[in-house]
Order: structure tokens, then C-alpha cells, then sequence
């Protein structure tokens, strides 16, 4: 799996092929899950990241299997980019055995400290300071490895967003902060929470850099996180990327999201991060067959990933004593 | 065993010092702590001997230090936060109850997650530090089964408790209590003193009447204790030490031969760590015995001293309420009384 291998700051056709590859799966992922949903599934502590694909998984190319990475619980891009299995997702959030927390966090803490997911904090807010020790410790070891957090309405709108960035900004700390910018927080609307609608602005004042991107075009994000990346890495302290999105789907699965205008969702459907990289690969020289046979690994994935929850039992105490046992 | 006559002060300040020399993963974090932190004494001396690294100050951005201990502690140092008052914990119960206890559950992750968080606790001989810094904090925190709570009350249980706080592999509140920072007791010089977390000492043997009282109440007990002994009554004292783990089963030892239990809480009355205390009691013994607690009324601590002091359990009362469970009827089932 790609992990930003490449030091350059664009896509190439190798990068936007991963890239897609990721997102692919983890829209196809998305839809099953929808699948279910519609069935009557119960599927508790699911969000989907339908339409936010891009942000996810772009943002996270450029990092290094020891750079940290504190994600949102809204879609899975950001866990798969980090190398994360979807089998491993998959099984967290049935809570059968043989993800990666055995039923004691579901979904909502799947955690791989050897790929740089310490695991997430469930009351929001808590990541801006974890982020920023996770980064501290980098810098005491003289690790060049940084610590990116992404971040939604909710926990941007918490007090700690400020102690941890005037932490970051007075210690110089590698870590970068990016905003999921994706309209709406469970049933409000972003621009009733922040004035304008900014969720990035409030960090303007301590001189850092900010940027504004358009969070469904992967090549931008990519650009604009590596070089918040590559600043982090070089030592010169924290930045911030926002990126423009929108959530397609209702929050979470009981949600009958009756709120959202579908003249809204229609006009973020036709701006789908997934067709916009299509576009961009054909652009780049890749064949139509190239990109459908990367559909249908995508969907291959997710076949196997839910035979996988066929077989596989509920997690027990006893799976989590022994995982937390071995050393 | 070689010790040294050491005030509390002293005693914390040299166990963080050899510490910090044997584990250069370990540090210091919080608010004025380069200069001595909110003690001015506790940590003199150490950001001098150890430097930036290891002696980390910070703004007086609670939230942000706790969040980062738990980011440092994940990454394999051993952050040892000094809050400035523990009442201020309450600022960052979400960080300490809902992050940092839970999170190697949550994760299911194996390995240590060493994180003390150091805070001084009590009203100081003099009070009038009013009702956001003299509290007893305990009683907040112990509910929460992922933390350990550490409630030294001499000089050398603070030495050998902070040591084994230090090592622990698990998240630790380790409450100071002001009176007990001014007294002085005998230290072992030994670097490798600990006291094993969970484990009660049992301070003065006795048969009629349990007695269990912890940080700055153990004094308070012991007063009591040597006035009941001239009055014949034989009281044993236990310090539990620790309030998560309890030492439960010491406690129940002593009961099963007493029948009686009286535990001394400097917080206030309801929902407390006496409670708890009494009530397994009462389920673990094979027969009926009788049980009373003496603790701070349930009151809002006003900022006047000559108002505040008073409320506090002291040998006095504590003695008339040994006295009151000795002369109950020892026939009749349990009740508590006041
Ligand atoms: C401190 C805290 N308050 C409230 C919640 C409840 N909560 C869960 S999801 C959510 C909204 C999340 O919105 P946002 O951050 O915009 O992310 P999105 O769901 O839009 O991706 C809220 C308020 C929480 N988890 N933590």
C-alpha cells in the first residue's frame, strides 16, 4: 500500500491511482454498510464518509507508517490509508474478535500503534492535546515523525483546540490539524457554529499556516497536506488545513437526516471526489478498464471483509485479556 | 535501613529527583513548575538539576497538559503532571475519567500507561483556602475503575507510595495533603523504598473497635486512638494507603475480630469513599456488626477558617464516635450510626 514514499508535493498518476484505489474502497464499504442500514441492520456507532472521501485518504498519503494519526469516527478512509484492513475495521464494528480491540471499543477506538493509530478519544476535543504530546514526544525522542489530527465541527468548537495550539505554537511541535469541513454537525448547519463558517480562521492569529482547500479534490489536499507535513517534519511547528466537504449521508444510521435538502446533496453529488479522480486518472493517461477493474477489487475487498464476519465469533473478555496481556 | 528525618516536602521532592535521574523517560509537567511548582517546595531544585526535558512548564492550560500526558504516555515516556490545587482536577475530569482511565480498555492495548497526576489536597493548618482548594477529591474520582488513588499520610508513606506510583504501570492520582507536607518523620534512604499500592498498614493494633482513617485523618485517628487507649477502649487503626485499590480484605480481618467499624473521611458525608468502605464491610463479614463513619457535613466549605475548621473531623470527634459504637448494644443488627 502507498504511504508517501514519493517526497514531492503533487500527485503523480502512481499517487492518484492509490489514492482512488482507497477511496474506492472505502465508498464501496460505505454503500454495503448502507445496504444494511436500509435492511434494518442495526449497525450502532457507524458513519458513513460518503462524498468525504477525498479528505480522508489524500490527507494521509503523505504520511509515514511512524507518523501518528488521530482520525474522525466519520468514514474509514483515513484508518485504510494508514494500512488499517477493512477486515479489521469491519470485525470492530460487529465487535466480533480479531480486530483490532476485541469488542472493548467497537469501531469508535480501532487503534494500531504499530501504523501510527494510537486509537481515538470518544468525548471530543481531548485529540487537539493528545495530537499535541504524541508530536511533543516525537520532538523529545528528535524523531523527524509528525502527528496529524483531523478534527470535525464538534471538537473544533471545545476550549482545548486553543490550550493545545498555543501549546503546539509555543513548543514548535510537528503536528497538523485538519478540519473536516463537511457542512453540518449531527442537525446543525457549520455556519450556525463558527462565524462565517469558519472552522479554520479562529487559528489565523497565532500566525501559523492556515489553508483553505477544497477537500473533494484529492490532488489539493494532498499538495496542501504534504507541505503542512514537510514544515512539521522540517521543525518549524504546526499548521492547519481545512478542507470543504460535505457529508452525503445522515449522521448516523438512525438518522432520517430530514434536515438536509436534497437540492444540497445533489449539488455535492455532482462535486463526488471519486468521479472527479476518475476524471483525473483518464486525464493522467489510465485506461476506463483500469479504473473498473479497481471498482471491482474494491468490491472484492468488501466481500471478503464481511465473509470474514460471517465466521468470525463475538469478541469475548476473554480475546481482550489475552491481547492486552501480550507484550 | 538507613533514614533520614524528612518532611513531607522533602521526602516527594527527593523520590522525583532519583526518579528523574534512573528514568530519563520520566518527566515533570504543569503549571509554575520550573520554579518549584504550586508547592514552591515540592519540586525545588529539579528543573535546575534536570532541565527542559524532564521538567516541562506549561500554561495554565489543564486540558491541554492532560491530553498531552496521555499523547507523551503513548509514546513510551512517564509524564508526571502536577496539577496546582487537585480540586482543579474537576477541570480535567473528562481527560483523567474518560480518556486516560479508559483508554488502554478501549483500545484493548497491552503495556503500561504510567501517567501520576501529583495535586495537593486539604486545608493547610491554617485553612481559608476556601472551597475550590481545600476539598478532599478522592470521593470524586474513586468511582471510576480504571484509576488508582494514592492518599499518603506520613512523610514516608508519601516516599514509598510516590516511588510505587512512579512504577506503576497504571494511571495514578496521588493526592498530598498540605498538613502532612509540614510534618516531619523518618524516610528510608534506600532508592528502591517502596509501599506496595493496595496494601494497609495496619497503624495500632486493638480489639474492640476498626478503625480506618487515611491522609491527614490517620493523625487525627492516632490522636484519638492514644486518648481512647487511657480509657480502656482498644482500638485498631488501619491506613488503607490507597483508595482504589482498597484494601478491603485487611480491613475485613480486622472486623471479623472487632465487630465494629468506624471509618474517618475528610470529605464530605454522601456518596463518599466511607460509604464504600462500610458497605463492603457489612457484605463481607459472617456476622452482624455495627458501623458508623465520621466525615465533613455535606456543605459547601465556606472561605472563613473559624467557620471551615470546625466541619473537619478531629481526634475529638472521632474519639466520641469510637465511644458511641463501643457502648451501642452489640446484640443488634447493623445500623449506622451518626
Ligand atoms: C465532547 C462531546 N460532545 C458531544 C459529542 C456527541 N457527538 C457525537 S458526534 C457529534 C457531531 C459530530 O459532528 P462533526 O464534528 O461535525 O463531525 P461529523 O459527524 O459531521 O463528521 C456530536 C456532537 C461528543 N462525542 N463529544
Amino acid at each position: 500500500m502507498f504511504l508517501g514514499k514519493n517526497s514531492t508535493e503533487q500527485m503523480g498518476l502512481e499517487e492518484l491511482t492509490s489514492a482512488y484505489r482507497l477511496m474506492a474502497l472505502s465508498r464501496r464499504f460505505d454503500e454495503r454498510m448502507g445496504e444494511l442500514n436500509r435492511r434494518g441492520v442495526p449497525v450502532p456507532h457507524y458513519h458513513s464518509g460518503i462524498g468525504q472521501e477525498a479528505l480522508m485518504v489524500a490527507a494521509v498519503m503523505p504520511l509515514r507508517r511512524t507518523d501518528q494519526m488521530i482520525y474522525t469516527h466519520r468514514g474509514y478512509g483515513h484508518l485504510l490509508a494508514k494500512g488499517i484492513s477493512l477486515r479489521e475495521i469491519v470485525l470492530d464494528l460487529f465487535m466480533k474478535a480479531g480486530g483490532t480491540n476485541q469488542g472493548m471499543g467497537g469501531v469508535m477506538h480501532v487503534n494500531r500503534p504499530d501504523l501510527g493509530v494510537p486509537g481515538r478519544e470518544g468525548a471530543f476535543g481531548s485529540r487537539f492535546a493528545i495530537a499535541a504530546g504524541l508530536a511533543l514526544a516525537a520532538k523529545l525522542d528528535g524523531r523527524d515523525d509528525v502527528a496529524v489530527c483531523f478534527y470535525g465541527e464538534a471538537a473544533g468548537a471545545r476550549g482545548i483546540l486553543y490550550e493545545a495550539l498555543n501549546m503546539a505554537v509555543l513548543w514548535k511541535l510537528p503536528v497538523v490539524y485538519i478540519a473536516e469541513h463537511n457542512g453540518w454537525s449531527v442537525s446543525s448547519r457549520t455556519e450556525w457554529l463558527y462565524p462565517e463558517g469558519s472552522m479554520s480562521r479562529v487559528w489565523r492569529g497565532f500566525e501559523i499556516p492556515v489553508e483553505v482547500v477544497d477537500g473533494n479534490d484529492s490532488e489539493t489536499v494532498f499538495t496542501a497536506v504534504s507541505r503542512a507535513v514537510s514544515h512539521a517534519r522540517a521543525g518549524n511547528g504546526p499548521s492547519v488545513v481545512e478542507g470543504l466537504t460535505y457529508r452525503i449521508e445522515p449522521h448516523i444510521w438512525k438518522d432520517k437526516a430530514a434536515y438536509q435538502p436534497s437540492e444540497e446533496i445533489e449539488l455535492w453529488r455532482a462535486r463526488d471526489p471519486l468521479l472527479r479522480a476518475a476524471k483525473r486518472l483518464i486525464e493522467f493517461g489510465a485506461g476506463k478498464d483500469e479504473i473498473q477493474s479497481i471498482e471491482n477489487w474494491a468490491d472484492a475487498e468488501v466481500e471478503r471483509a464481511f465473509a470474514a464476519l460471517e465466521t468470525a465469533p463475538d469478541a469475548t473478555w476473554d480475546d481482550a485479556r489475552r491481547q492486552m496481556e501480550t507484550q | 535501613m538507613s533514614t533520614t528525618k524528612l518532611t513531607g516536602h522533602a521526602a516527594l521532592n527527593r523520590v522525583l529527583a532519583s526518579e528523574l535521574a534512573a528514568d530519563r523517560r520520566a518527566l515533570i509537567m504543569g503549571e509554575t513548575v520550573r520554579l518549584g511548582g504550586s508547592t514552591r517546595t515540592v519540586l525545588r531544585g529539579l528543573y535546575d538539576r534536570f532541565g527542559p526535558r524532564q521538567v516541562i512548564e506549561t500554561p495554565v492550560s489543564e486540558n491541554g497538559i492532560f491530553g498531552a500526558a496521555l499523547g507523551l504516555a503513548l509514546s513510551g515516556y512517564r509524564p508526571i503532571v502536577e496539577i496546582y490545587t487537585a480540586d482543579f482536577l474537576l477541570v480535567v475530569a473528562n481527560e483523567i475519567m474518560g480518556d486516560i482511565a479508559k483508554w488502554r480498555q478501549q483500545q484493548a492495548l497491552p503495556g503500561p500507561l504510567p501517567i501520576v497526576i501529583r495535586g495537593c489536597t486539604g486545608p493547610g493548618m491554617e485553612g481559608a483556602l476556601g472551597s475550590e482548594h481545600s476539598q478532599a477529591m478522592e470521593g470524586f474520582f474513586h468511582h471510576e475503575p480504571g484509576l488508582v488513588i494514592v492518599t499518603p499520610g506520613t512523610p514516608r508513606d508519601m516516599a514509598g507510595l510516590l516511588r510505587a506510583s512512579l512504577r506503576s504501570p497504571d494511571p495514578v492520582i496521588f493526592l498530598e495533603h498540605r498538613r502532612i507536607y509540614e510534618m516531619t518523620g523518618e524516610v528510608p534512604d534506600d532508592e528502591g523504598f517502596m509501599i506496595e499500592l493496595g496494601s494497609a498498614e495496619i497503624v495500632h493494633p486493638g480489639n474492640d473497635v476498626t478503625l480506618v482513617a487515611w491522609s491527614w485523618m490517620r493523625s487525627e485517628a492516632e490522636n484519638a486512638v492514644r486518648v481512647l487507649d487511657q480509657e480502656g477502649i482498644s482500638v485498631e487503626l488501619i491506613d488503607p494507603r490507597t483508595i482504589r485499590p482498597m484494601d478491603h480484605a485487611a480491613i475485613a480481618r480486622s472486623v471479623a475480630r472487632t465487630g465494629r467499624l468506624l471509618v474517618v473521611e475528610e470529605g464530605t458525608r454522601t456518596g463518599g469513599v466511607a460509604p464504600e468502605v462500610l458497605v463492603r464491610a457489612v457484605e463481607s463479614a459472617a456476622k452482624p456488626i455495627r458501623i458508623a463513619r465520621v466525615t465533613t457535613p455535606d456543605v459547601i466549605l465556606p472561605y472563613s477558617p473559624t467557620l471551615e475548621l470546625p466541619l473537619y473531623p478531629n481526634a475529638k470527634t472521632i474519639a466520641e464516635a469510637v465511644r458511641r459504637l463501643v457502648a451501642s448494644d452489640r446484640s443488634a443488627a447493623p445500623v449506622a450510626a451518626a
